[in-house]
């Protein structure tokens, strides 16, 4: 009796029914060869499972897991008394106990990352790039700290870089720095470490901020969306 | 400046099933994506561009069905993207070999073995190691392997026994 391959493998993995698997166990025992392949089909499955159940025993790499995790941003209260216009989110007690120049991008050089149109400072080159591509999980030589949506709907981030830290919203014209300071916090070697940010940007963020940060999802769909 | 808060705590209830669900089963796409990738850099890469692709089309998941086949289909759709925009891009995948030996314990014995397996793989053709690779290391029915490759059941029995046998007659010593 003939027993086509594909039968027999299915028969090694258990995939066949009684009345089928009767057959080839009756055609195994009247050739000794089939038992072979059978065995040695049971012992392929056996080789691969081995082979790679190192690898679903390995520690998760960080970078993954962390586009899972619901990232919590540890944020200033939310100044409950005060609501600062909207125009001038960076006035009066504010914006003195951020030490920020207001647009001047004070330790942001004034090229490659930086351009000017109509007076304000939006992101440009590999900032600018950052900004529209980076997700938060993922680091480089910009590190997205988190993303949200301000109270004109507007998508903005946190990002820390080498040359400077801020905080960018998504314009018609690009992404606009809404807040700058010196990068004092990225390390020399250029590629800013994961973690939390300056204090006083994040509580600048939370002043912006409406509702509560994007979670991963959300700001990928937002990056799919051109963050519009 | 005021107490500092976790602001993120509705958000985590929210999405602690869909993320928690995906989390768990990293472990396992990380394998799946060892099957297809040549080494476990791209696998990783891979890894993270299914991720994405989950996250963003976390509306398309349906609760209560199989999230491991949904995540199949993505990492494989994914893996073919990866592919094709690396082909476009002229660049090749690094060989095998080159990280063949990353991340292993234990002597030169396991790692020569542990590359006779990789590249017994990567010698077949991609339906082939995506059949073997969903059934062999990842354990899937035949029926389940189909759905997840969008096959008729014959077409993926067809492509298995061909990986298989390729397989068994390059690695036939040592089974």
């Amino acid at each position: 009796m003939s027993i086509d391959p594909a039968l027999l493998m299915a028969y090694a993995d258990g995939e066949l029914g009684p009345i089928e698997a009767k057959r080839v166990e009756r055609a195994i025992a009247a050739d000794p060869a089939l038992g072979e392949e059978v065995a040695r089909h049971r012992a392929l499955r056996a080789r691969l499972d081995g082979h790679f159940a190192a690898v679903a025993q390995e520690p998760v790499p960080e970078h993954l897991a962390a586009m899972l995790r619901p990232r919590v941003v540890e944020l200033p209260a939310r100044r409950r008394t005060v609501r600062m216009p909207a125009w001038a989110p960076w006035s009066g007690a504010v914006a003195a106990a951020l030490v920020l120049g207001l647009f001047v991008g004070k330790g942001l050089p004034e090229q490659g990352v930086v351009r000017t149109r109509d007076g304000q400072l939006y992101a440009a080159g590999s900032l600018a790039g950052a900004l529209d591509q980076q997700l938060a999980a993922n680091g480089g030589a910009v590190q997205m700290v988190v993303s949200f949506r301000d109270r004109e709907g507007r998508y903005c981030r946190v990002f820390r870089s080498q040359p400077a830290d801020g905080i960018a919203c998504h314009e018609e014209k690009g992404w606009a720095l809404r807040q700058t300071m010196g990068g004092s916090r990225a390390s020399t070697s250029g590629y800013a470490q994961a973690g939390s940010a300056d204090p006083a940007l994040m509580a600048a963020a939370q002043e912006l901020m409406a509702g509560d940060p994007l979670d991963a999802a959300a700001e990928a769909r937002a990056r799919a969306a051109g963050w519009k | 400046m005021q107490a500092t808060r976790f602001i993120h705590e509705q958000g985590t209830l929210r999405l602690a099933a869909f993320e928690d669900d995906l989390l768990a089963l990293l472990p396992r796409l990380r394998r799946f994506a060892r099957a297809l990738a040549r080494n476990p850099a791209d696998a990783d890469d891979l890894c993270q561009m299914a991720l994405e692709k989950a996250l963003l089309g976390k509306a398309s998941w349906q609760p209560g069905t199989r999230m491991d086949s949904w995540m199949y289909r993505i990492m494989r759709n994914s893996w073919i993207d990866m592919a094709r925009s690396r082909q476009r891009a002229g660049q090749t995948f690094l060989d095998a070999d080159a990280g063949a030996d990353i991340g292993v314990d234990g002597g030169a014995e396991a790692r020569i073995a542990l590359s006779e397996v990789d590249a017994a793989l990567h010698a077949l053709p991609d339906e082939q190691r995506e059949a073997v690779a969903l059934v062999l290391v990842e354990g899937l029915a035949y029926k389940e392997a189909a759905e997840v490759l969008d096959v008729p059941m014959g077409t993926l029995t067809s492509r298995l026994v061909r990986g298989r046998q390729a397989l068994m007659a390059r690695l036939g010593e040592t089974l």
